[in-house]
């Protein structure tokens, strides 16, 4: 095991041979020939860039022999045991394994003595984000006032993570990634020093695929090495990085915008044959989508000699920008989601079908409700958000502002006022979700409920105002009108609602006897359904399969079978011969059929009235007044439709 | 051992020998055989007299040694094995690497080795370091003392800090062909070999239990046909056998990706000889109440090795997926 790893081997040994991080050693160099020297400096920079190699050139450079300066000669006792790592003065310390306070404390009860070989004892703490928090403030007394022959040198990659107070303390230095170019070139120096051949282009890929740091250049390097066994050729390499090949990312956006699922499943298993890790493709994918929003938007921000440029317009030409950004949210969530798929290759189909199933042109597929799995969709109002400045560009909202603030002051609305609500209220054509919104506003503005309540109580005991609001309006009776098929007479005649549970109970069984049953079901069953007791449940859920004036056959799904028991069936045969006459017939057949049965109408019309309900809440002036002027927050989850 | 499919990189990696690094990483999906792959190396390493091919000769004192489990110069870093007896397994599965653990092998490492031949420390998995363990490990990572070697196993790399996975060198591991995985499974004497192998996500190596296989098979038969019945038989199917939530969650995840991919792409994964169930149910599936209730199996899975109330949670899964095909249904809160 006597081979050394090119990146160790390649550390280099003096300033000259550092790749890159002129900045720092020219700053370096001059503050040693000067020897102008701060006490402790901090080398940040991610991994591979030259912080520990920095921090041992300049250990070397304050120790050697030769005298303090920017060239250390490599040949003195001092310089070979740095390099050999066995300097009595020069103390390396693992901050990540030697976290905790007393580590640090047995470092600098050591610090106090002069050094015993060198000029100058040398701390090298690298990794030092690892340290723990009591750690860092024992250092910060030595750390601002060391003794004359002491010298720090901390190192890490995570400089966010070191307290202010430490950092405040140091001579902070950040040390640039390398550029694909530089990495290059080194590598190509570095091939040449170990006599094997290499083909130019082979190293701009590894150079590439290094992103910025140098060791991972040469772990890449040694790969490929021995996969190319003794040289590095293009194509090896290119197979050997496999995964930074992004062609299929654009395959399977492709695929994607097209909504060709089975050609987007075959991009999948291909990956997976291919060995690229599910995981890092979703985070090339958000990358790539990433980039497709650019272009759309801002097109200038792709660099002009990008070699993937005509693909990636292509792309975006080819979709909807809210698709993009859909899909970036999907692959975002997609990726946090993939460690608990069962395995990787399902989580990341999951994520591109979850892609194709919120597609807007998949077949016969509208979007999903608000709150569903759309998680870009604008139809949650942000608090003090768009929502109130489009009120203010109606110019409409500003005389309806004006109208409501007199109106929460107590004061009896004027002429406008009054007409503002029934015309917000008119866009439903139904009397309905009017009363819905009536009804589901006290309840859902949470913290302006109250004056809001007395508000509308202001409202509708104004004289003044000859247009009652549709909320004042007895919510039943507006219920009743539209549901009570014939008895609408009754309705409109008597201002007072006909209440389905009144005492008088006999004289709506008369007003509906002389009524032969007119095949609706349905609407049968929603009218009567107060006095049906224990039959109720089988009404409920049971549809109507055929009538022929004197024979009602029903059928129940398989679910409800339970229901379609004898007790039932008695129960709702007597309700039915007491409105229809006792000739009828009744029989419950289980099977399952598409037909709506009243449940499910319910279940509809429910969903239905609360999508009303809660736009126009959304809409409500008074509301939207609330959210710009009080910061209020409407929660649409505890919107409710009206409910008898 | 190696696998039989594991000849063709077993050559590959003779290849690197000449030019060994401080540190593999070798990589790979879950159930293609790292493990033993990673041993079979660490002992060719320690192996007083390799054979041909660089095969442990499996008779000299090192591979004795090795093989027993008690090599001085080898280390395996694992996650700590819970001693709770029947919850054993589940611990292992959660458990972190510590950073007391690093620290030992970090002093094993500056030790010299006991019979000259190296040392060989073999992290199994490198994702379970905890971030101080992960750190701790960073500089004997970039310089070990001569002749000690690391072996780094990772399913998903990309998880791993980029301080570790940029010193180490990474070796991907294939993942057999079907039918080098099916001819060894079939010689494993493990029947319904295909049906298995696919429902496994296509890797070799899985965990079989026939009795887990009959009961798993009754599960998605009642996937199959969903009603309300089925939601208490299920919940008491799995009450009754006593398995942990990931089972039942997992059986859901993937029939919800088969119908998804049926539905959406006319493509099965797990479930082929049952294409014309999932034909059947796929064609009502309503697709918004399909993705919200994997959201939900999602939402659970972290916790499945939590002592909850299996049979409540499977209930109220199975009330999710019974909503994907009840049409009119008000949307469910969760």
């Amino acid at each position: 095991m006597s081979y050394q790893v090119l990146a160790r081997k390649w550390r280099p040994k003096r300033f000259a041979d550092l790749v890159g991080q002129e900045h720092v050693v020219r700053a370096l160099a001059n503050a040693l020939k000067s020897e102008r020297l701060h006490h402790a400096y901090l080398l940040t920079g991610t991994r591979g860039v030259g912080k520990t190699t920095i921090a041992r050139i300049l250990a070397k450079s304050l120790n050697c022999e030769a005298g303090i300066g920017a060239e250390p000669c490599g040949v003195c006792q001092a310089c070979q045991q740095i390099d050999a790592g066995r300097f009595v003065d020069l103390l390396e310390i693992d901050a990540a394994s030697n976290t905790g306070i007393d580590n640090i404390r047995e470092v600098l009860e050591n610090a106090q003595y002069a050094p015993s070989l060198g000029r100058y004892k040398v701390y090298i703490i690298d990794e030092v984000h690892m340290l723990s928090k009591s750690a860092f403030n024992a250092m910060l007394k030595t750390l601002e006032e060391p003794p004359a022959h002491v010298k720090f040198i901390l190192a890490t990659t995570d400089p966010q993570k070191v307290p202010v107070t430490v950092l405040s303390r140091c001579l902070q230095f950040s040390l640039r990634n390398m550029t694909p170019q530089q990495v290059a070139t080194h590598l190509a120096h570095v091939l040449e020093a170990e006599g094997v051949c290499y083909e130019p282009a082979a190293l701009t890929l590894l150079g590439r695929a290094a992103s910025g740091s140098m060791r991972d250049a040469l772990s890449l390097l040694d790969q490929a090495i021995a996969y190319g066994v003794g040289e590095v050729a293009e194509d090896g390499v290119r197979a050997m990085l496999g995964a930074v090949d992004r062609r299929y990312l654009f395959s399977l956006l492709a695929a994607l915008a097209e909504g060709d699922g089975a050609r987007l499943m075959a991009e999948a298993d291909a990956l997976a044959e291919r060995g690229v890790g599910f995981e890092s493709a979703l985070s090339e994918l958000s990358l790539l989508l990433h980039q497709v929003a650019l272009a759309q938007t801002v097109p200038a921000a792709i660099a002009p000699d990008d070699p993937e440029r005509d693909a990636l317009f292509a792309l975006a030409a080819g979709m909807a920008p809210e698709d993009v950004q859909l899909y970036y949210q999907i692959a975002i969530h997609g990726k946090a989601d993939i460690g608990l798929a069962p395995d990787e290759h399902a989580g990341f189909s999951m994520t591109l079908l979850r892609m194709l199933a919120f597609h807007p042109v998949e077949g016969g597929y509208s979007a999903p409700p608000a709150g569903g799995g759309r998680p870009a969709a604008p139809s949650i109002p942000a608090a003090g958000g768009h929502e109130p400045a489009r009120a203010m560009h109606d110019g409409e909202g500003h005389a309806g502002a004006k109208a409501l603030i007199a109106r929460i002051s107590g004061r009896p609305a004027a002429g406008e006022s009054a007409a503002t609500p029934p015309e917000a209220a008119s866009e439903n054509s139904e009397p309905e979700p009017a009363s819905a919104s009536a009804e589901g506003a006290p309840g859902a503005v949470d913290m302006a409920s109250q004056p809001l309540r007395a508000a509308s109580v202001t409202l509708s005991a104004s004289p003044a105002s000859d247009v009652v609001p549709p909320w004042v309006e007895e919510p039943s009776l507006a219920e009743e009108a539209v549901s009570h098929g014939e008895g609408r007479k009754v309705a409109a005649g008597a201002p007072t609602p006909l209440s389905t549970a009144e005492p008088d109970s006999e004289a709506v069984v008369a007003n509906v006897d002389e009524a032969v049953f007119d095949g609706d079901w349905n609407g049968w069953v929603a009218r009567l359904s107060g006095r049906m007791g224990t039959a109720r449940m089988l009404a409920q859920n049971a549809a109507l399969r055929s009538w022929d004036g004197q024979r009602l056959e029903l059928s129940v799904s398989e679910a409800f079978r339970h229901l379609a028991s004898r007790d039932y069936q008695e129960k709702l045969r007597a309700v039915i011969r007491e409105c229809f006459g006792p000739g009828l017939e009744l029989s419950v057949r289980v099977e399952n059929s598409a037909e709506e049965t009243p449940a499910m109408r319910d279940a509809r019309v429910r969903q239905k009235h609360l999508a009303q309900a809660k736009e126009s809440l959304e809409n409500d002036p008074v509301v939207q007044l609330m959210v710009r002027e009080f910061n209020a927050t409407l929660l649409p989850d505890t919107i409710q439709p009206v409910q008898e | 051992m190696l696998y039989p499919w594991q000849t063709d990189d077993w050559a590959r990696l003779n290849l690197e020998r000449e030019r060994l690094p401080n540190a593999w990483l070798l990589t790979g999906p879950d159930g293609i055989g790292k493990g033993r792959f990673a041993r079979h190396l660490a002992m060719s390493l320690l192996c007083d007299a390799p054979g041909a091919g660089y095969h442990p000769c499996g008779r000299c004192e090192a591979c004795h040694w090795f093989e027993a489990g008690s090599h001085p110069d080898f280390r395996l870093l694992a996650p700590p094995v819970d001693d709770e007896g029947e919850g054993g397994k589940t611990g292992r599965k959660l458990a972190q690497i510590k950073v007391d653990a690093v620290r030992e092998v970090i002093d094993f490492a500056h030790l010299t080795a006991h019979r000259g031949r190296g040392r060989v420390v073999l992290v199994e998995p490198a994702e379970s370091l905890n971030p101080a363990a992960a750190n701790a490990l960073l500089k004997i990572l970039e310089e070990p003392p001569a002749d000690v070697l690391f072996l780094l196993l990772a399913d998903a790399p990309q998880r791993l800090l980029p301080t570790i996975k940029s010193r180490c060198r990474p070796f991907q591991l294939s993942r057999p062909d079907r039918e080098t995985a099916l001819a060894w499974l079939a010689e494993q004497g493990i029947e319904n070999a295909q049906v298995e192998y696919v429902y496994h996500g296509e890797v070799p190596l899985f965990e079989h239990d026939p009795a887990l296989v009959s009961v798993r098979r009754e599960f998605i038969d009642g996937l199959a046909a969903p009603g309300f019945d089925t939601v208490n038989r299920l919940a008491e199917l799995v009450e009754k056998h006593k398995l942990p939530l990931t089972r039942p969650v997992q059986w859901l995840q993937k029939w919800l990706l088969d119908l998804a991919g049926l539905r959406l792409a006319g493509h099965i994964r797990y479930h082929p000889q049952r294409r014309a169930a999932l034909e059947a149910l796929a064609g009502r599936a309503d697709l918004d109440a399909l993705m919200r209730c994997q959201t939900a199996l999602t939402g659970i899975a972290p916790y499945g090795q939590h002592p909850l109330n299996v049979k409540l949670q499977v209930e109220a899964l199975l009330m999710d997926y019974l909503s994907v095909f009840i049409p009119a249904r008000p949307a469910a809160t969760r």
